[in-house]
């Protein structure tokens, strides 16, 4: 990994064109500004594991599909008096 | 968007997710149908990897005010001319009692039904929880 220190208002620029400035450091953190082309996709990474995650699980089913469905179509039928 | 345009799901179509699912970045042709006694659920099926199928649902079937915020770079990147060739899925996770199960509202899946292209966006608001319960609890 490489490591690099930077000041408040420095920045690094990545592949040429994804630019990550440090905006500010206190005590609760550091505030990063990024650039970046629209194509690239930014996230928070506990965002983007925790929607892996969900990805995953819906890769993994525990019970027939089927079982599932059926409880939805009962719970479909049931709706309009429920609600 | 709340749209749900009709697609002949019954044999499958095939649609090209040129980013992969997040956490699946490999993962980029895929069929979508609804396996037998299915419905409501459809399958994502790997199309390179037929063992690995998400199971998906039209999210409207669940929270029907549900609308996927789309920026104007994901609207470009998807290609849209006009929110009709939006169709908008959710993955479900199964749990192993079933009555429990969950819609993941933060990361939907959006394909243009026209160039069968689709991407998965990531929500990041509270607004939009990971884990939506889709049966009420009684």
């Amino acid at each position: 990994m490489l490591v690099i220190t930077r000041k408040q208002e420095q920045s690094i620029i990545i592949g040429g064109e994804v630019e990550v400035i440090v905006l500010g450091i206190s005590r609760e953190g550091v505030r990063l500004g990024i650039k970046a082309p629209r194509s690239v996709q930014v996230h928070r990474r506990e965002v983007f594991e925790a929607i892996a995650a969900e990805n995953r699980a819906a890769a993994e089913a525990r019970v027939p599909v089927q079982n599932a469905a059926a409880l939805l179509r009962a719970a479909q039928a049931r709706k309009p008096e429920s609600r | 968007m709340t749209l749900s345009p009709e697609l002949p799901v019954d044999d499958g179509i095939l649609l090209s997710f040129p980013k992969g699912l997040v956490g699946f970045p490999q993962l980029t042709n895929f069929r979508l149908f609804e396996p037998l006694d299915g419905y409501p659920l459809k399958f994502l099926q790997a199309v390179t990897a037929p063992e690995i199928s998400f199971t998906c649902i039209d999210p409207v079937a669940v929270k029907s005010d549900y609308e996927v915020p789309l920026g104007e770079e994901e609207a470009e990147a998807l290609a849209l001319e006009s929110p009709q060739e939006a169709l908008v899925l959710t993955l479900v996770v199964i749990p192993e009692d079933p009555r429990g199960m969950t819609t993941n509202l933060a990361g939907p899946l959006v394909i243009n039904v026209r160039t069968l292209t689709g991407f998965q966006i990531v929500l990041n608001s509270d607004k939009f929880p990971l884990r939506y319960p889709i049966l009420a609890q009684d």
